[in-house]
């Protein structure tokens, strides 16, 4: 059993989930993945007897978690704001006004 | 063999919870990723850890549920069982490496905390009993919100006149 090689599995699935999936819950849901195989690495690997890799971890679970508060807040806003979790469906204003300017340049 | 079983479950619940379409079904499988991990961790000798993932996991879960439901839209398609059966499959392949192969020395996660005293003398007991009854109640509400966003909307009774 190689906890490498399984943290680098879970890090893989995550990028992949990463730069294929358009749900903003899907991406979010890669990110924590990432973040799952990185801890799993730390502590499978931590040497030190005293327990200090235990603290650390602990330190970058509340780390993580703060992260994920604040994604999960811009989700929420992005959501209402553009009515959609599609990121390929969102449309930001300064970009239609930027086309309409392109559109009547051409004419 | 039992971590082996554990890690193959995690791959394959990760793998599912990255495919699956609907987004209620995906937390839940990351759930289950989480729950694996905090498994793994306390199998390994790490209990202080898995106890701080397990009750981690559970806020996270608990608001992932909520704001998943608010995320997503109405459910238009099923998921198809024979889809799940080979995100399974290819999860399970995934992780054959992961247990067959290895490169690394054997894990060295250290048992400097026992389980009985984790749980007991440092009080975690009291933090993953009220995490559980946050993820309960916040499942529940859940449950109550998708069916009402999966049955149609009654139409508004015409004013009797």
């Amino acid at each position: 059993m190689d906890y490498v090689i399984l943290s680098m599995v879970m890090l893989a699935i995550g990028v992949y989930g990463l730069l294929t999936k358009r749900h903003l819950l899907k991406i979010f849901i890669s990110i924590e993945l990432i973040a799952t195989g990185a801890t799993l690495n730390f502590v499978m690997l931590g040497t030190n007897s005293l327990g200090v890799s235990q603290a650390l971890l602990i330190l970058a679970f509340s780390t993580d978690t703060a992260v994920s508060a604040v994604i999960l807040a811009l989700l929420v806003l992005i959501r209402k704001k553009y009515g959609t979790s599609d990121i390929s469906k969102i449309v930001i204003p300064e970009d239609m006004e930027q086309v309409g300017e392109n559109k009547e340049a051409e004419h | 063999m039992i971590v082996e079983i554990v890690s193959g479950g995690l791959i394959i619940s990760a793998c599912l919870a990255i495919f699956l379409d609907e987004a209620v079904y995906s937390v839940a499988a990351l759930a289950s990723t989480f729950m694996l991990t905090a498994l793994l961790y306390a199998l390994s000798g790490a209990y202080y850890v898995a106890i701080f993932q397990f009750a981690v996991g559970i806020g996270t879960l608990s608001i992932l549920f909520l704001s998943g439901e608010m995320l997503s839209e109405k459910p238009t398609t099923k998921t198809k069982l024979s889809s799940s059966v080979a995100v399974g499959v290819l999860g399970a392949v995934l992780a054959l490496p992961a247990i067959f192969i290895s490169i690394s020395a054997p894990s060295a996660a250290v048992n400097a905390v026992s389980f009985g005293d984790a749980l007991w003398n440092l009080d975690a007991v009291d933090v993953v009993l009220q995490g559980l009854v946050i993820l309960t109640v916040a499942m529940g509400i859940t449950i109550v919100l998708y069916q009402r966003k999966k049955s149609p909307r009654p139409k508004p009774k015409e004013a009797v006149q």
